[in-house]
C-alpha cells in the first residue's frame, strides 16, 4: 500500500511538475516585453530572405530594443496561416509579415494597428505603388519594404542573332514569339505559368482595371472587366497556337529550359534578377532586361509580389516595433546589407539609390539593370488588392485548370473567378457591388 | 475477429468477483481511476476537447461588416455550414475525386499486397528477407519526399512521360497518378501485415491440405486467404480511413501541376476553407462531415467482415 501511494504520489508531482513546466513556458513566451538585458523585447515573424542578417544589424545598433526573428513559412505555404490564426487567438507577434496582397486579407481578422499616425511623415519617400499598397481604404496598415514592378527577361544573344527585335506591344510581343518558334521548334519564347495566380493578376494589372476598388464603404470586384478580359484573350490566342509554354517556372525542367535555351524569355518581376543569377549563374552575358510589352504604346506594367510588414493591435511595444520597421524600411544600412547577398529594389527611393550604388552588375547585357526596373516602377497603375486576394489565386488556378486541354478558355476562368469572388465576400456579410465603377 | 473472442471471454467475469470485500472493491476502484487517468486526461486533453471544439465552430461564422477591416463578429447560424458544404459543388467533386480514388486504388494495393504476401510465404522467393524489405521501404520514406520524387519524374523533363500514353500530370492522368504514388507507398506495409497473418495459418492445416492433394494456388486461394480474412478486413477499414484523409499526395502535386484544385480531396477542402478562406466554420462542418462518413464506413466494413467471418 505505501508503496502504491508514493508511486502515486510522485506520479502526481511529476504531472504537476511538467503542467507547471509548461504552463510557465508558455507565460515566458508572452508575458515578457523585456530581455534579460534590460532591452525591449520585440518579436518578428517572417519569411522574408535575409530578414536573420537585418535584425543582427539593427540589434548590434540598438542595444535597448533586441528584435527576436521567428521564421515562418513562406506566405500560402503556411505563413498566411499561422499569422491569421495567432491574431485570432490573440497571441501572435508584435510585427506580422504581409505582403501587399495579402495585407487586406490579414486585416479581416481585424487584429492589426492603424499605423496612419506613425509614418505620416514618410509618405513622400515612396514610390506610390508601395505606399498605395500599405493603405488600403485610406489609413496606413504596414510599412512598405520592397517594390517587385513586373519587367521582360530575354536572351539577348539569341534575339541579336536571329534579327528579332525587342517587343514594345503585345502585338510586336506576338511576332517575336512567331520568329522564336521558327528560328528553333523546340524554343518559346516564355512560359504563361497557368499554376501561378499571381503572375496571372499582375499581368492582368498592366491594363489599368483593378480587380477591386473601395467604393464609398464597400468592396467593388471586377475580376473579368475588359482590360482582364482582354488579356485573357490574348494569352489564350498564345497558348492555342503554341507560341507560350504553360509549365510553373521557378522549378528544376523551368532552370533547364532557360539554360539550354528551350525559353528565350521570361515575364519576371524586380526579384527574378536575383532568380536568375543563383539559379543560371553560368548565363553571364546572355540575358538583358527591359520594360514590359504594352497594350497601346502606354507605358504601363503590373507588380507581381512585394512585402510589408504589420504591427499586431494587441502588441505592448508598438513603438520599438514601429522604430524596428522605420530602420528596416528607411535606413541605408538594411539596402547595404541586402546588396550582400541579394539585389534588392526597396520602396523607399532614398534606400534604392543605396542599393543602385552598390550594386556591381556583370551579368545582365543591355540597359543598367536599375535604370529597367525604376521606369517599370513609374509605369505601375493603380490598384487595390480585396480582402480575398489570396483565395482569389488559388480559385483563378482551379479555373484555369482545363485550359491546357482545351476544356476552358481564360475568359470563361477570369468570368468564373468574379462570380467565385463575388460569392465569398458575400457570404462573409460583405455587401459588394459588382463591375466597373 | 475469431482472434479476439478468447480475449474478451476472458476480461468479462474477472470484474464480477462477487465475494470480494466492499472496501477491497473500492480500492481496487480508486486504483483503476488511478491507472485510467493518464490515458483519460490525454484523451480528453487531445481528442475529446478538440473534436467538441470543431462541433462547437461548425455552429458560427464570421460576419465581417464594412470594407471588413474591423475583424469579424461571431454569428450563431445552427446547421447553415453544414447545409452550406452538402450543397457546395466544389466539396461533391472532392467526393467524388476521393470514391474514385478508393474504387481504383484499395483492389490494386491491397490486391499486390495480398499477392506478395503469399509469394514471400511460399517456397518461391528465394531471397525472402531482402525482398520484403525492398517492398516495405516506400512505407518509411515520409510521404511529402514520395511525392516530390514522383512530382519529379511525372514532370516533362524526366523521360518517364515519354513512355506513358497520357500526360501523369494532366486532367485524366492525374488521378492514376496519385494512385500510384500511394500504392507504390502502401503495398508494402500491408503486405507486412498479410505475411505476419500468414505465418500465423497452422502448418498442419497446410499439410492436411497437400495431402488432401491440393496444389500451391489451390491452398492459397483456398486455405490460407480464408484464413487471414479477419486480418484483411482490418487493413480494408485502414485503406478506407486513410483514403478518405487522402492530403498530402494532391498537395505536393499542386505545386507542379493546376489539375489538381485547390479543393481536390476532402481534406484539401478543409485545408483550403479553414487556412486560404479563413472561413473555420465551414472548415469545421466539411471535416465533422468527413469523420462522420469515416465512422460510417468503417462500421459497414467491420460489419461486414462480421457476418463472413461467422
Amino acid at each position: 500500500m505505501t508503496l502504491r501511494e508514493s508511486a502515486g504520489l510522485n506520479r502526481r508531482k511529476f504531472l504537476s511538475a511538467t503542467a507547471g513546466l509548461a504552463a510557465g513556458g508558455l507565460l515566458g513566451g508572452c508575458a515578457s516585453t523585456t530581455t534579460a538585458s534590460g532591452a525591449t523585447r520585440v518579436r518578428i515573424w517572417s519569411w522574408l530572405t535575409g530578414m536573420d542578417k537585418y535584425v543582427a544589424g539593427f540589434n548590434a545598433a540598438h542595444p535597448d530594443i533586441s528584435v527576436e526573428l521567428n521564421v515562418i513559412a513562406t506566405g500560402l505555404k503556411g505563413g498566411y496561416a499561422q499569422q491569421t490564426n495567432a491574431l485570432r487567438a490573440h497571441n501572435a507577434p508584435d510585427i506580422l509579415h504581409a505582403e501587399y496582397q495579402g495585407l487586406p486579407q490579414l486585416l479581416t481578422t481585424g487584429g492589426l494597428r492603424d499605423l496612419t499616425g506613425d509614418l505620416a511623415d514618410l509618405e513622400g519617400g515612396y514610390s506610390p505603388a508601395a505606399w498605395a499598397g500599405v493603405r488600403p481604404g485610406g489609413r496606413t496598415w504596414a510599412v512598405p519594404m520592397d517594390l517587385a514592378p513586373m519587367v521582360l527577361y530575354y536572351r539577348k544573344d539569341l534575339f541579336d542573332r536571329h534579327g528579332i527585335a525587342v517587343p514594345r506591344t503585345w502585338d510586336e510581343f506576338r511576332a517575336a514569339a512567331q520568329a522564336v518558334k521558327q528560328a528553333d521548334p523546340a524554343a518559346r519564347v516564355t512560359t504563361f505559368p497557368l499554376n501561378d495566380g499571381s503572375f496571372f493578376a499582375g499581368m492582368c494589372w498592366q491594363a489599368g482595371e483593378p480587380w477591386w476598388r473601395v467604393d464609398g464603404g464597400s468592396w467593388r470586384v471586377d475580376i473579368s472587366g475588359e482590360g482582364t478580359l482582354r488579356t485573357a484573350d490574348y494569352w489564350q490566342g498564345m497558348i492555342r497556337d503554341g507560341l507560350v509554354a504553360t509549365a510553373p517556372t521557378g522549378d528544376q525542367d523551368w532552370i533547364g529550359a532557360m539554360h539550354t535555351g528551350r525559353l528565350w524569355g521570361l515575364l519576371g518581376a524586380s526579384w527574378s534578377v536575383g532568380s536568375l543569377v543563383k539559379s543560371i549563374p553560368q548565363d553571364k552575358n546572355r540575358w538583358a532586361v527591359t520594360t514590359m510589352p504594352t497594350w497601346d504604346g502606354v507605358p504601363a506594367n503590373g507588380v507581381q509580389g512585394g512585402s510589408a510588414f504589420a504591427v499586431s493591435a494587441e502588441s505592448k511595444v508598438p513603438d520599438a516595433a514601429v522604430k524596428f520597421l522605420r530602420w528596416l524600411s528607411t535606413d541605408p544600412a538594411v539596402a547595404k546589407i541586402g546588396t550582400t547577398f541579394t539585389t534588392p529594389f526597396p520602396g523607399y527611393l532614398p534606400s534604392r539609390d543605396v542599393a543602385r550604388k552598390a550594386y556591381k552588375g556583370g551579368y545582365f547585357l543591355g540597359d543598367p539593370v536599375y535604370d529597367v526596373l525604376d521606369e517599370a516602377a513609374r509605369r505601375v497603375p493603380d490598384w487595390t488588392w480585396g480582402p480575398n486576394a489570396l483565395r482569389i489565386f488559388s480559385t483563378v488556378v482551379d479555373r484555369m485548370s482545363g485550359v491546357k486541354t482545351g476544356s476552358a478558355t481564360l475568359a470563361t476562368a477570369v468570368r468564373q473567378t468574379q462570380a467565385d469572388a463575388v460569392t465569398a465576400l458575400r457570404e462573409r456579410g460583405l455587401t459588394v457591388l459588382e463591375g466597373k465603377a | 475477429m475469431t482472434v479476439l473472442t478468447p480475449e474478451r471471454a476472458a476480461s468479462v467475469p474477472a470484474p464480477a468477483g462477487s465475494g470480494a470485500p466492499a472496501r477491497g472493491r473500492r480500492g481496487r476502484g480508486r486504483a483503476g481511476l488511478v491507472l485510467v487517468a493518464p490515458f483519460a486526461l490525454l484523451l480528453t486533453a487531445t481528442v475529446l476537447v478538440p473534436i467538441g471544439y470543431a462541433l462547437y465552430l461548425s455552429l458560427f461564422t464570421d460576419r465581417l461588416s464594412g470594407l471588413g477591416f474591423s475583424g469579424p463578429t461571431q454569428a450563431f447560424v445552427a446547421l447553415g455550414n453544414y447545409a452550406g458544404v452538402l450543397t457546395d459543388s466544389a466539396f461533391h467533386a472532392s467526393l467524388g475525386n476521393v470514391a474514385l480514388f478508393v474504387v481504383v486504388h484499395i483492389p490494386i494495393m491491397l490486391g499486390l499486397a495480398l499477392l506478395l504476401a503469399l509469394l514471400i510465404d511460399s517456397a518461391v522467393v528465394r531471397l525472402r528477407r531482402l525482398w520484403s524489405l525492398a517492398v516495405f521501404l516506400p512505407y518509411a520514406v515520409p510521404t511529402v519526399i514520395t511525392g516530390l520524387i514522383w512530382a519529379y519524374l511525372y514532370s516533362p523533363g524526366s523521360g518517364l512521360t515519354a513512355l506513358l500514353p497520357i500526360d501523369p500530370l494532366g486532367k485524366t492522368g492525374i488521378l492514376p497518378s496519385i494512385v500510384n504514388i500511394a500504392t507504390w507507398q502502401w503495398v508494402g506495409y500491408n503486405m507486412i501485415i498479410f505475411y505476419t497473418a500468414l505465418q500465423a495459418v497452422p502448418r498442419d492445416v497446410l499439410e492436411a491440405a497437400r495431402a488432401d492433394g491440393a496444389g500451391g494456388f489451390r491452398t492459397a486461394w483456398s486455405v490460407k486467404v480464408p484464413m487471414i480474412r479477419p486480418t484483411m478486413f482490418v487493413a480494408l477499414v485502414f485503406t478506407v480511413i486513410g483514403s478518405l484523409q487522402l492530403f498530402t499526395e494532391p498537395l505536393v502535386l499542386r505545386g507542379f501541376t493546376g489539375s489538381v484544385t485547390s479543393t481536390w480531396s476532402p481534406s484539401l477542402y478543409v485545408y483550403e476553407a479553414a487556412f486560404i478562406a479563413n472561413d473555420y466554420g465551414r472548415a469545421a462542418a466539411a471535416s465533422v462531415l468527413l469523420a462522420l462518413v469515416s465512422a460510417l464506413l468503417s462500421a459497414l466494413v467491420m460489419r461486414l467482415s462480421n457476418r463472413r467471418s461467422r
